[in-house]
């Protein structure tokens, strides 16, 4: 079976012994993409993709923006278990291309368009939360905002000061900066 | 003595006699360090007071205990974990770049997010007396550093350690406590600017370059008075309109502003003149020069500046409208000898990313001769014999194809470059032996592939990429040492390595230390070249040897943790060292 179909079965599976605790692990101010938010992270996501889910260019070569893509929840699905053959994009779930099948591929089958391994693996409801985060948060967006950066970093860090409102500004006539001469 | 004189040496004793009080450990009273100390560091052979060593960056120590009929028996004498390893922004993990400071035994180094430690190694062993960790805000600037969390180390002035953090700031911590005794911003991480080099001290100056062409950043050098925090002078490497230099980004885009001119390699200090050396980086965006025409300076170029004022007194450009990201931002190597001709000479030595070693008067700034120190160039046929610039060079054109063929463009958008873009050098530094005048070079034996994509003013954001376009890489890349005679100008040898050189070089008068990212450190005989001994340290040696003596002993030291550019952006060019965990380790070796 394709892996998004093997997805969303181990899913399901999940989701039926999940409900059950539901109630006891829930907070009613939690959000539900909260959980997709930490794969973002600890799967590095962020590494080529930058917090903002805009990619682009450079180092690393293009990766994809996360806000202008047209891909459906499924195709994200699939592009993370399966990466994308000939590119940058990692695999991240475990026996893809090996076990099962990707793109109707095994490792021999894709050959040296063998996309490289991810730096962790992701079990399907990681993979299934991460697509429900970039849908909710990301896909679609226009450009980062403050607002998008506090939510993503907190504020114990002056990483989201270059989006506040004027910060364009600030940042070129801060006096961190020094006299000019 | 006056007041200030005597309350020092008052707190001095008090700390000696404390020391001394905790019972078993020696005391050791502060050394102060003074513009002196440093103008004459060779008279301290068993220290190593400066980042190359002395401030003509030659990292040659004139220590022999250790020499080539012996090194053969050199083992590990102690060692020690440090931390830093963690990731934050981009970056999965940090790694080691830095070169350990020895003053009278008591060593200093700093991991990849900038914390310094300050090490008692009398006694053959490695005492931690104090950590001084800066807290550097790993998300704020581990998003704009584009290639690692590193710190290439400290410097020494008066009674304080000085250093940088990747966030940007000029920390200055008091040598005996490790308390923090001021610090200021001086780069801004807002603007895509991060600092991983370490300070040059000049004259109660400690001078800062800064990192980020690939951010859009306008770059500079400044100088900040150690006495009084204040800044001195900042230097930018790019004009402003107006400024020298200036008609040469012949845009309508303001290109300059964001033009990039790096300088986070730490420089060289000719006292004799009062100049100081410091290499420029490249111009943004890196891969498209169409959108940036005219020669782009002082990219790419060796700089000489009036210490006290910052004044640029001459430069010399590598790479006019560079479009392959070949930074000039190495260190200058300064020294004397007489050249091909017989007369004797004032040379700047400085190997560059193009793939070239160049020579040139440091008193006037003309070339006096370049040659290839890799073993594959394809972008230029060579330098013009007279300015030194490629033979391709057309100064009537304000936009560079060099080799077109094989030169990325718009019209070229995807090319196979050697060097690759990373340079037959990176930041690593090279050696200089004075007895045998042989300049060591570590050798990123390079060809990649650069992809280009067209970029426009609305792509230009703060924090984000601004290269026209990336790098990757489909062949294998190696390395090598290779030694240049600096009285003929020409090749000497070439010790080939399976992997690139990614650390840098030490020279003694028979020996020539350096490492492998695959985990070795080695000693070859200087003059042959050949292998003489080999530890492998498990990790990967990303960084400079360095040696010193206490009590007596010498000492090889070396900080050990893979990190920087290699492992996330080039190692498909290398596919074994994918094998290679991150760390974050001391080694010191002695007979």
């Amino acid at each position: 079976m394709n892996y998004s179909r093997a997805v969303t079965a181990a899913l399901a599976l999940a989701l039926v012994s999940m409900s059950a605790l539901h109630v006891h692990a829930q907070s009613p101010q939690s959000d539900p993409t909260e959980a997709g938010k930490a794969v973002f992270k600890r799967a590095n996501c962020f590494g080529c993709h930058k917090w903002h889910g805009n990619g682009g260019g450079g180092y690393g070569g293009d990766a994809l923006s996360l806000r202008k893509t047209e891909l459906t929840r499924d195709q994200i699905i699939e592009t993370v278990a399966c990466g994308r053959p000939g590119t940058g994009m990692p695999y991240f779930a475990r026996g893809a291309y090996d076990t099962t099948k990707c793109y109707e591929m095994t490792r021999q089958d894709v050959a040296d368009r063998m996309p490289p391994e991810g730096g962790t693996f992701l079990r399907a409801p990681d993979i299934e939360a991460v697509a429900d985060y970039v849908i909710a948060n990301i896909k679609g967006k226009g450009e980062a905002t403050y607002a998008e950066c506090v939510s993503f970093f907190g504020n114990t860090s002056r990483v989201c000061d270059v989006y506040k409102a004027g910060s364009e500004s600030s940042a070129k006539s801060a006096a961190t900066s020094g006299p000019t001469k | 003595m006056d007041n200030h004189v005597k309350s020092r040496l008052k707190t001095a004793l008090l700390a000696t006699a404390a020391a001394a009080a905790l019972g078993g450990l020696p005391a050791y009273a502060a050394d102060e360090m003074t513009q002196d100390r440093l103008v004459n560091s060779e008279k301290e052979p068993g220290n190593w007071l400066h980042h190359h060593k002395n401030y003509s960056a030659t990292r040659f120590s004139s220590l022999k205990e250790i020499n080539k009929d012996n090194v053969k028996n050199l083992k590990v004498a102690w060692t020690m974990h440090l931390a830093g390893v963690e990731g934050g922004g981009i970056w999965t993990h940090g790694g080691l770049e830095g070169t350990p400071i020895v003053e009278n035994g008591m060593m200093y180094v700093t991991d990849g997010w900038g914390s310094v430690y300050k090490i008692d190694t009398h006694g053959g062993k490695g005492n931690l007396l104090w950590k001084m960790d800066p807290k550097t805000d790993h998300d704020w600037a581990g998003a704009v550093a584009c290639c690692g969390v590193d710190n290439r180390g400290v410097a020494l002035w008066g009674n304080l350690v000085i250093s940088h953090t990747l966030d940007g700031r000029l920390i200055a911590t008091n040598k005996e406590t490790g308390q923090v005794a001021w610090q200021k911003p001086v780069a801004d991480p807002d603007k895509g600017e991060v600092i991983t080099g370490a300070p040059l001290i000049v004259k109660n100056m400690a001078i800062t370059g800064v990192a980020g062409a690939e951010y859009g950043i306008r770059g500079w050098i400044a100088a900040t008075d150690l006495a009084t925090q204040k800044e001195v002078w900042r230097t930018h490497t790019i004009p402003a309109k107006g400024e020298p230099g200036s008609d040469t980004w012949k845009d309508d885009k303001n290109a300059a502003a964001a033009g990039g001119g790096s300088t986070w390699v730490t420089g060289s200090y000719d006292p004799a003149t009062d100049t100081i050396f410091w290499g420029v980086g490249n111009p943004g965006p890196d891969w498209d020069n169409q959108y940036r025409p005219g020669d782009n300076l002082y990219t790419d170029s060796s700089l000489a500046l009036d210490a006290s004022t910052g004044k640029i007194k001459f430069h010399y450009q590598h790479t006019p409208n560079d479009p392959y990201d070949y930074d000039s931002v190495a260190e200058n190597v300064l020294v004397d000898v007489a050249g091909p001709s017989g007369a004797p000479a004032k040379l700047a030595l400085e190997a560059d990313r193009n793939g070239f070693a160049y020579a040139i008067d440091r008193t006037s700034g003309k070339f006096l001769w370049g040659i290839p120190f890799v073993k594959k160039v394809t972008w230029t046929k060579g330098l013009d014999p007279e300015s030194g610039k490629p033979i391709e060079y057309d100064p009537k054109n304000p936009v560079q194809h060099y080799n077109a063929a094989v030169t990325p463009s718009r019209e070229n958008k995807v090319a196979d470059i050697c060097p690759g873009n990373m340079g037959g050098k990176n930041w690593p530094p090279t050696a200089y032996n004075p007895e045998l005048k042989l300049w060591y070079i570590p050798v990123i034996e390079s060809c990649n592939r650069i992809t280009v994509e067209e970029a426009v003013p609305e792509k230009l954001k703060a924090r984000e990429f601004w290269t026209g376009g990336g790098p990757s890489q489909p062949v294998k890349i190696t390395g090598s040492v290779t030694a240049i005679d600096v009285t003929t100008g020409k090749v000497a040898g070439k010790h080939e390595t399976q992997f690139p050189n990614l650390g840098g070089i030490l020279a003694t008068p028979d020996l020539v230390f350096s490492g492998q990212p695959s985990g070795e450190v080695v000693a070859l005989d200087a003059k042959t070249l050949q292998k003489l001994w080999e530890f492998n340290t498990g990790g990967g040696v990303n960084a400079p040897p360095m040696t010193f003596s206490v009590d007596g002993k010498q000492y090889l030291a070396i900080l050990v943790g893979l990190g920087g550019a290699w492992d996330k952006w080039f190692i498909d060019a290398t596919p074994e060292l994918k094998r290679i965990q991150p760390g974050s380790m001391l080694y010191v070796f002695a007979l």
